[in-house]
């Protein structure tokens, strides 16, 4: 009874002042104006061009820098390596919130061994020196915790030698790992590692998750990176290469990964994630939220925008 | 020489392909490219509340 009181009482509609609105006409120009800016910004700007990093760009650029991230990738002890799903099953690994961890709960779905995958493979198929050949024969041929040993070896030798020049590594039982990498350094610096790591067997080669695993191993591309301000501490996620203007509408997202707890945290970005969806829920909900669904009415920008109404109703 | 001859007539007029420039505040870093696009956005919402109305044809 009250509620058909309360509806009784809502003021007619049709007793409010209208003016005229040409919904087509306002679409019409904003479609023009959008075209002709887009147009016209992209004659006068152009848009980035950044020549692409590739494993050839990087290996010819700092060949110390490759030989290195490929003994880690022989060992088994570079990131990609130790990350856990979905590449690999490293135990332990894996971002999580509270205790729900989420990257285990999505399972291995791009298989990774590095040691196969980046260095063993390509090897194999490119045309082998006879010393590869034996090289590779010797690997396969020994126990894990041997395989372990010699890329432990020339990792550390490698890190002693000046510049990290494979040239200048102090003699060693490295066992067959230097000639495996060199020969790598070789197929990359060629370019047919590029080619050999997105092969996958299709006509169209698309999946370039391989090379830029390896890439992301070393610190050539981290390295490019900082210097173009993208790196995850610098908001890069809101920035693009040179002078243009970046994505400024993720910098909320980018915010919470310069401040504690999550610049220092091993799970920033399952909990930026959670806090993000959280956020952009809140906001859906914005019209159910006492105080905060008010805010329109607090502002008055609404008085503002129809200043010639209120006015008129002084 | 032909090639290089089109690509420099095609090319911007700007160019922005050149290292970006950053302001530092505190914690807070943005490119001043980023800071120009956000002074315009403020200013179109500025002058979309306060311009008035186009008085079409026809309104009461």
């Amino acid at each position: 009874m009250s509620r058909r009181t309360r509806r009784a009482a809502e003021p007619d509609p049709a007793a409010f002042p209208t003016r005229p609105y040409d919904l087509l006409k306002e679409f019409t120009i904003a479609l023009v104006a959008v075209a002709v800016l887009t147009a016209g910004l992209a004659a006068l700007f152009s848009s980035p061009d950044e020549q692409p990093i590739t494993l050839a760009t990087w290996s010819a650029a700092t060949p110390n820098d490759f030989t290195a991230t490929a003994v880690t990738e022989l060992g088994g002890t570079s990131t990609t390596a130790q990350y856990g799903p979905p590449y690999n099953h490293t135990p332990g690994a894996g971002q999580k919130i509270g205790p729900v961890g989420l990257q285990r709960a999505a399972g291995v779905r791009i298989p990774v061994d590095t040691a196969e995958d980046f260095v063993l493979r390509p090897l194999r198929q490119a045309p082998e020196p006879a010393e590869v050949s034996a090289a590779l024969t010797a690997w396969t041929a020994a126990p894990a915790d041997r395989q372990q040993a010699w890329t432990s070896a020339y990792s550390d030798a490698l890190g002693k030698a000046p510049d990290g020049d494979p040239a200048k590594v102090e003699p060693g039982d490295y066992g067959p790992v230097p000639v495996l990498t060199s020969r790598l350094l070789a197929l990359a610096q060629a370019g047919a590692l590029d080619g050999q790591l997105l092969a996958q067997g299709r006509f169209y080669q698309t999946d370039y998750t391989r090379p830029m695993l390896f890439l992301n191993d070393g610190t050539y591309l981290a390295d490019q990176a900082r210097a173009q301000h993208l790196a995850g501490d610098q908001w890069g996620m809101m920035n693009e290469t040179g002078n243009y203007p970046g994505q400024a509408w993720l910098w909320l997202y980018t915010f919470w990964y310069q401040i504690d707890p999550f610049k220092t945290s091993k799970n920033a970005d399952a909990l930026i994630w959670a806090l993000m969806a959280v956020l952009s829920l809140a906001f859906v909900l914005v019209p159910f939220i006492p105080g905060v669904r008010s805010i329109p009415r607090w502002t008055k920008v609404y008085r503002l925008i129809w200043r010639q109404h209120y006015r008129g109703q002084r | 020489m032909a090639v290089e001859m089109a690509y420099s007539e095609l090319a911007a007029p700007v160019d922005l392909n050149h290292p970006g420039h950053y302001v530092h505040w505190g914690v807070v870093q943005i490119s001043v490219a980023n800071l120009v696009v956000i002074g315009l956005m403020v200013l179109v919402f500025v002058a979309a509340v306060l311009l008035p109305f186009p008085k079409g044809r026809g309104r009461r």
